[in-house]
């Protein structure tokens, strides 16, 4: 907090003096060799930690990585909270925010956005024996979410009657809804599909509702202005989507194959504007 | 952009997010505390009592509490004990604010466990042959207790009873780790939705400072207005 004074008493200072003081970010991350992102490190397949080598790993991590190679630096990861994501950017305290950040007009008074890395819609969730078959049905209902994302604001979008409880991370408020402290659970369909998988033979118990609550552009969060970096990192993900490497990476975390289960990629690394 | 925007904490839909936490922090801190001093009492006077089992169970609510952070205790209380519960029962109670409620039993029992410590303090606190004399008048152990050392004990024990008032106040803010929307919680939403971090909290900051401060006011008048009766 101290240093967004700090930060806008510099800025405020520079102006009245007249001074164009730009620090440019690209060329610090150069001076010390590393790239720092924030990720959440909680949010499977996107960011999470393999139990076996205890590192983080996931799609978001393999961009990252093809990142920081490009600019020639070694990549480090810092796990940070849904909800500290942008103020942590803002702070200076990660170059990046690699971490299920939803690309919404709101936030781009904030920060800026690298290309579109995944595109994904926001589910919900309900037990079958709730009744619930659609949407709508859940006003008046307890809803369960995580904290600080897109999540919250969508579901009372959505159904302003809903009485929506949030918890710090996905894992605790699907745990209340499994234990039926609540009718539904919202979130990006990915991390939804991902849970859903991991109920095991209890799946039949539940339902996803098919209605897309929103469809939500993921991106990567760059400090707002500093085009240098913004310019490598798009660059990278253009070159990822040419070389088919993005397809790869996608096919890797979300594809048939995994938990995810996804058949196809509807999405390509091309653009940074959103509807 | 302002360095400090007022109208977000003065008016509006933020205003109205941050009023409605403390206004349930302050539930928290009330219903708590009427819970929690009665079980305090009753842990005291089990710590005091001259049957061994007795004392056995008071030291043990005691030592198990205070010895695991409120935090476990919030997350036990709201993801574990309700669980144990008959279906029907734990339908019931899930339909409705489970998670107000845990909280409340995690900060009575928790706070309970230390203002029990401060009564028996207080009731040692009073010489013997207080009890002695009321033991000596016929009085049983129950009665010896509540005609002649209590009241004498509990005029000692308000001030630091007070200052585990204050304890339990801040200690509301631990809520937020099971979605109950108090203070901290609010304060949170509203960052999340304005990223106004800085004034956000510091309303959060400045309401925990002005019901302390108010706590702590309370304490130094009643040390003033009933000081402790030279024994």
């Amino acid at each position: 907090m101290r240093h967004t004074l700090l930060a806008a008493a510099l800025a405020a200072s520079a102006l009245l003096t007249g001074i164009a003081a730009h620090a440019d970010q690209l060329a610090d991350i150069k001076k010390k060799g590393e790239l720092v992102v924030g990720v959440l490190g909680t949010d499977e397949p996107a960011t999470f930690i393999d139990p076996k080598t205890r590192q983080i790993v996931g799609y978001e991590v393999d961009l990252v990585n093809a990142i920081a190679k490009k600019i020639g630096v070694k990549p480090v990861l810092k796990q940070i909270a849904v909800a500290a994501r942008i103020p942590e950017l803002q702070q200076g305290h990660v170059d990046l925010v690699a971490a299920g950040l939803t690309h919404n007009k709101e936030r781009e008074a904030q920060i800026d956005f690298s290309l579109t890395t995944f595109v994904t819609g926001q589910k919900a969730i309900v037990k079958k024996d709730s009744g619930i078959t659609d949407v709508p049905l859940l006003a008046g209902k307890k809803v369960l979410t995580i904290r600080g994302g897109t999540q919250e604001p969508n579901i009372r979008k959505a159904v302003p009657t809903a009485e929506v409880v949030t918890f710090d991370t996905s894992q605790q408020a699907f745990q209340a809804l499994q234990q039926g402290k609540g009718v539904g659970y919202v979130d990006d369909e990915a991390a939804l599909l991902r849970s859903y998988a991991k109920l095991g033979p209890q799946k039949t118990q539940y339902v996803v509702l098919k209605q897309n609550l929103s469809t939500e552009a993921l991106a990567i969060g760059i400090k707002k202005g500093e085009s240098g970096l913004k310019a490598v990192v798009d660059d990278t993900l253009r070159e990822l989507e040419k070389s088919g490497e993005a397809q790869k990476i996608f096919v890797k975390w979300y594809g048939p194959n995994t938990a995810s289960g996804f058949q196809t990629r509807d999405f390509k690394l091309e653009s940074d504007k959103i509807d | 952009m302002p360095l400090f925007d007022y109208s977000l904490l003065l008016t509006g839909k933020y205003h109205d997010m941050l009023v409605a936490g403390l206004l349930l922090s302050l539930q928290l801190l009330a219903a708590s505390l009427v819970l929690a001093l009665p079980i305090a009492l009753v842990v005291a006077l089990l710590r005091l009592s001259p049957l061994a089992p007795l004392r056995w169970l008071g030291f043990a609510y005691v030592e198990t509490i205070r010895n695991i952070p409120l935090l476990a205790h919030m997350l036990f209380w709201y993801f574990g004990a309700p669980e144990l519960l008959p279906e029907g029962i734990k339908q019931w109670l899930y339909a409705g604010h489970i998670e107000a409620y845990s909280a409340i039993i995690a900060l009575s029992l928790y706070t309970a466990a230390f203002m029990a410590e401060d009564i028996r303090s207080g009731i040692r606190a009073i010489p013997t042959v207080q009890f002695e004399a009321g033991r000596a008048l016929g009085f049983g152990f129950l009665s010896t207790m509540r005609r002649v050392v209590l009241p004498q004990a509990l005029r000692v024990t308000v001030p630091p009873l007070i200052s585990q008032t204050l304890s339990l106040w801040k200690n509301t803010s631990i809520a937020t780790v099971i979605g109950v929307a108090e203070l901290m919680y609010q304060a949170g939403q509203v960052e999340s939705a304005t990223f106004r971090s800085f004034e956000s909290f510091a309303f959060a900051s400045a309401a925990y400072l002005t019901v302390s401060l108010a706590i702590t006011g309370l304490a130094t008048w009643y040390h003033h207005r009933f000081p402790v009766r030279t024994i």
